[in-house]
């Protein structure tokens, strides 16, 4: 009787999962293939036509002796620390800010949605013009209060312009993180609370043994998916900088971007796509196998 | 110290909370403020330096002129409410039962489709753009809200599934042993006992995949050409080759989040709580 | 009978179905289907649109679409999307335009258009610029046809001019440095121009192909090969660099002319090369400051006189198009003297014809016409190639080096040169 009855939740369970799988399989088997098909042949267009011509590795040759590619990779593996690193623990910071009884008023939480819910075209856009190196408000605030006697150029310099970009990509991706932290800290019981008091411990040993080890699982997916979208960030490069000045803002996804779209090298685009494919894939498994809890039943 | 003292903090823990919720308010609020006095104002006195914030200058013109170009912006958020939502209920119905069976049904292998299901995110839009154009355009729906709808249902139902399975797996067994002995079935299981009390990580997933739907711009751009144009498209079209002009283009970005604020605000306790039970466990 | 009797019927039903705007989308579409229609790809205004997409000569434009069977359905799209639209559709092997708008892409898609220019009646051909064709004819044969004169130009603030000491616009190089000098002053800048994005046409290296002509370089040799390792191509770089002591220091940041244009416009800039167009935003009150002060004039000389470069928006026919006859009549009505006319009046852009151009009612309404007139007759070349965006990334970020000072303008020339060289024979 067990076994049927353990069957029928095994057919059941493929039944729920397979159209599922198979939506997602009819829409992006046949791209996710043949991008990573493309990436083995050099695509052009002539004639009225494209015309594919196989390569082997070629493209991932071409790519391992491009400096441009290698500028990317460097700027790419900076900004997606910093940028995971950041959003995370400020998403952390915010949520708890939000979780003690002064910060539980609904006008934080409307708050914290907005940047989220902001339309990223208009988001870089308002940024470009808050960063503008003449009449950008930025500048006009911090002279204004003294802070700067002369307008800076915030985008001017490889250094400055990077990290103008993380940080208002961290302004972007903080709020959806610290809605997560949040609601991993409110699942939080007072009863473990009131047993760390009742052993004694203190505020920061509360946290530390009380909230970051029951937060464990939402810190896992913050990271896991905070690290995926870093390494796509595409749509602040393109209005902000271009990837300027000279290249020093270029991110692999950008320059992915810029050699499908603006080069027509489709071949060569494609592997760039598809080492970001292979980096995200080897950090997200990394960080799963890391970070994930091992034993449910644990955690409580 | 007191238990409750502890949870609140002394006068010193107390000052740092509402210096740091000062420092929360000011970071998020003031690029939004200076988004909406940007919108109220003339370009001949946003380029002044510092912004010329005299009451003279301040107008309702973007917002007459964005919306006189209601057309356009009637029918983006037309569009979007049809995509988003089509996007947003297919990934419901397609990730609920999905997530549950990799949660609480014995899959074999689970944990690897599960992570099969996220990997698909990892191929950035760029790459995947092209060939997806050639398969849409072969089918001829080019231009078809529904099948933009069908395409973001590329990226939300993965993370449907996410939220919805780390949300199932923390369901206390007994509830379903309790309803097996009761001789109800899988699908009744499901049916009348899980979903009723996964309302808030269903609503949470739903808010997720709408604002998503909502905002996406790339697939918006190359699969849309007239009819089904969306309202991230409606406010790009404010910047120009050779001009941008700003305060109308934070107009048309005013009206356009309206909706998805709308939403939230009336989501807001489901998201948090629907959140924190999905995000509980891996 | 009875059926060919029906299908004019409905024929004509679905062209009054077409000529209304207000009808619900499938209804559009029959008509479309039946009339068969002409799809036009076009930048949405203010950018260059024709008749329908902007607002002039409709009138005409719907007589021209009943005289000739013809129904018109427009895509617009923001013109920086534009491309990558294109791209997309081409690379899938399915674009369903008849008429695509075009700027320096030509050579890029060349092998999806049609060389239709070829064909142009010989009294239009004689009334456009030759040169206009120089960025639409790829291997002798023309593939579009410019439509709007739009060549940069210097424009400069006469006020501010005056107050650093000169009565007239620079024309020299020596005459622009020295100017630029003396209008940087109390927080303002002698010259501005957007350094930021290095691509395309606009963008940095476009830019010192301006001062490249104006030295009397080439970028390409006879054999197609890069030639601008050279005395001019050294020198057209040091002159930009030798400006920014008198250049807003933003400029290296501004990724799009609308960022520097907006510094000219508050009057924070004495100087900055731009395009025909934005005169009538230099003189709208709602966005200028300098309203009435902007004046322009052609491109200071450099040792081989003054030059420029070629916006080249024009119109194209794509080569799947099932009407390619009445393809190329639309675009003969869009060249129109009366819609030419119509075009610089009601919406800024001007006429290509040399007619219209010279036509007093249009001088006096766009009073910077003279000048570009003048200015076209000094090369204009923009260089473009079938990879023209990858040339000028590779051009234009050695540029940005040179002018952030992290190398001298010979080496920048000299590693742009060698990468640009790779890229062409890359291509084969």
């Amino acid at each position: 009787m067990i076994s049927t009855f353990e069957q029928r939740r095994r057919r059941t369970g493929l039944f729920f999962v397979a159209p599922a799988l198979i939506v997602l399989a009819a829409i992006l088997f046949y791209p996710i293939v043949d991008s990573i098909l493309l990436a083995l042949q050099r695509v052009q267009l002539a004639g009225g036509a494209v015309t594919q011509q196989w390569t082997g590795f070629g493209n991932f040759e071409r790519l391992f002796a491009d400096a441009v590619f290698w500028k990317a990779a460097r700027n790419t593996a900076y900004f997606s620390v910093m940028e995971v690193v950041l959003v995370t623990f400020l998403s952390l910071g915010v949520a708890l800010l939000l979780n003690h009884s002064f910060g539980r008023s609904g006008f934080f939480r409307i708050l914290l949605i907005v940047p989220w819910a902001l339309a990223p075209v208009a988001n870089a856009v308002l940024w470009k013009w808050i960063l503008n190196a003449n009449y950008g408000v930025l500048n006009g605030m911090l002279k204004s209060l003294g802070v700067i006697e002369n307008n800076q150029v915030w985008l001017g310099t490889p250094f400055s312009a990077l990290n103008f970009l993380l940080i208002v990509d961290v302004w972007k991706s903080v709020p959806f993180v610290a809605l997560l932290m949040l609601a991993g800290l409110q699942r939080v019981p007072q009863s473990l609370y009131r047993a760390a008091y009742m052993d004694g411990a203190g505020p920061w040993r509360s946290f530390l043994h009380v909230t970051l080890p029951t937060m464990r699982g939402v810190i896992a997916i913050a990271i896991v998916l905070q690290t995926i979208w870093s390494l796509r960030v595409f749509d602040l490069v393109f209005v902000l900088t271009r990837g300027g000045p000279a290249d020093a803002t270029v991110l692999l996804n950008f320059l992915a971007y810029r050699v499908t779209f603006n080069f027509l090298d489709l071949g060569y685009g494609a592997a760039i796509a598809n080492i970001i494919f292979a980096l995200t894939f080897l950090l997200a498994a990394a960080y799963v196998w890391l970070l994930w809890p091992r034993e449910p039943k644990g955690a409580r | 110290m007191s238990f409750a003292r502890l949870r609140e903090g002394g006068p010193l823990r107390k000052t740092v909370i509402l210096a740091g919720l000062a420092l929360f308010t000011f970071w998020s609020a003031a690029p939004i403020l200076w988004l909406i006095i940007s919108s109220l104002l003339e370009q001949k006195a946003l380029i002044a330096q510092p912004p010329d914030l005299s009451p003279q200058n301040f107008t309702l013109e973007n917002f007459s002129t964005v919306l006189a170009a209601a057309a356009a912006l009637g029918r983006g958020i037309a569009n979007s409410l049809i995509v988003s939502l089509f996007s947003t209920a297919l990934a419901l119905v397609l990730g609920a039962p999905a997530a549950y069976a990799l949660a609480r049904l014995p899959v074999p292998r689970a944990n690897s489709i599960a992570f099969l299901i996220l990997a698909t995110q990892m191929l950035p839009g760029i790459a995947i753009a092209i060939p997806l154009f050639i398969v849409i355009s072969k089918l001829g729906l080019i231009d078809n809200v529904l099948s933009l709808g069908i395409v973001y249902l590329s990226f939300n139902l993965p993370i449907v599934i996410w939220i919805l399975r780390g949300f199932f797996l923390g369901i206390p067994s007994g509830i379903e042993k309790a309803a097996a002995v009761d001789g109800a079935g899988i699908f009744a299981t499901f049916w009348y006992i899980v979903l009723p009390i996964s309302l808030p990580p269903l609503s949470a997933a739903a808010v997720f995949a709408f604002v998503e739907a909502w905002n996406e711009f790339f697939f918006a751009l190359i699969l849309t050409r007239q009819q089904a144009q969306t309202v991230p498209l409606v406010i790009a079209q404010f910047a120009g080759q050779y001009q941008t002009v700003f305060g109308q283009m934070m107009a048309a970005a005013v009206i356009s989040v309206a909706p998805v604020i709308l939403l939230a605000v009336l989501f807001r306790n489901q998201i948090i709580r629907g959140f924190a039970d999905g995000m509980m466990k891996g | 009978m009875i059926h060919s009797f029906n299908r004019r019927t409905l024929l004509k039903a679905g062209a009054a179905a077409g000529a209304t705007m207000a009808l619900p989308d499938f209804l559009g579409r029959t008509a479309q289907a039946q009339a068969a229609g002409l799809n036009v790809f076009s930048p949405l205004p203010p950018d260059p649109a024709p008749p329908g997409a902007a607002k002039f000569s409709e009138e005409a434009f719907a007589k021209w679409q009943a005289d000739n069977g013809a129904t018109v359905a427009y895509e617009t799209l923001a013109w920086p999307q534009l491309h990558d639209r294109m791209a997309t559709a081409f690379a899938s092997g399915a674009a369903p335009w008849d008429i695509t708008y075009n700027c320096g892409w030509v050579p890029e898609f060349e092998s999806f258009l049609s060389p239709y220019a070829d064909t142009l009646p010989k009294a239009l051909v004689d009334d456009l610029p030759a040169s206009s064709f120089a960025t639409t004819t790829v291997g002798g044969k023309r593939y579009g046809t410019v439509f709007t004169l739009s060549l940069l130009t210097l424009f400069y603030n006469k006020e501010l001019l005056e107050q650093a000491g000169f009565k007239e616009a620079p024309k020299t190089w020596d005459e622009m440095k020295a100017c630029a000098k003396e209008m940087t002053r109390d927080g303002r800048f002698g010259f501005v121009l957007n350094y930021g994005d290095p691509a395309g046409i606009g963008g940095t290296a476009s830019y010192w192909m301006v001062f490249l002509q104006q030295a009397g370089g080439k970028l390409y040799g006879e054999d197609g090969l890069p030639s601008f390792k050279s005395d001019e191509g050294v020198a057209a770089l040091q002159m930009i660099v030798d400006l920014m002591p008198s250049t807003d220091p933003g400029s290296i940041s501004y990724a799009g002319i609308n960022d520097a244009t907006n510094v000219l416009l508050a009057g924070r800039a004495g100087m900055m090369m731009n395009w025909p167009f934005m005169w009538n935003a230099a003189n709208d009150p709602k966005q200028s400051q300098i309203v009435g002060k902007m004046t322009s004039a052609i491109l200071p000389a450099g040792p081989k006189g003054s030059a420029s470069i070629d916006g080249t928006d024009a119109w194209t026919i794509v080569k799947s198009s099932k009407n390619q006859d009445k393809a190329q009549k639309l675009i003969e009505f869009y060249l129109d003297a009366e819609v030419q006319k119509r075009q610089v009046l009601d919406t800024g852009w001007l006429p290509i014809r040399l007619s219209v151009l010279g036509d007093p009612e249009v001088q006096a309404k766009a009073p910077n016409a003279a000048v570009v007139l003048e200015q076209a007759k000094h090369p204009y070349d923009s260089f473009v190639t079938a990879d023209y965006n990858q040339v000028t990334v590779a051009i234009g970020t050695e540029v940005q080096q040179a002018l952030q000072g992290s190398k001298t303008a010979a080496q920048a020339i000299a590693d742009a040169h060698e990468a640009v060289t790779a890229i062409v024979k890359r291509r084969g």
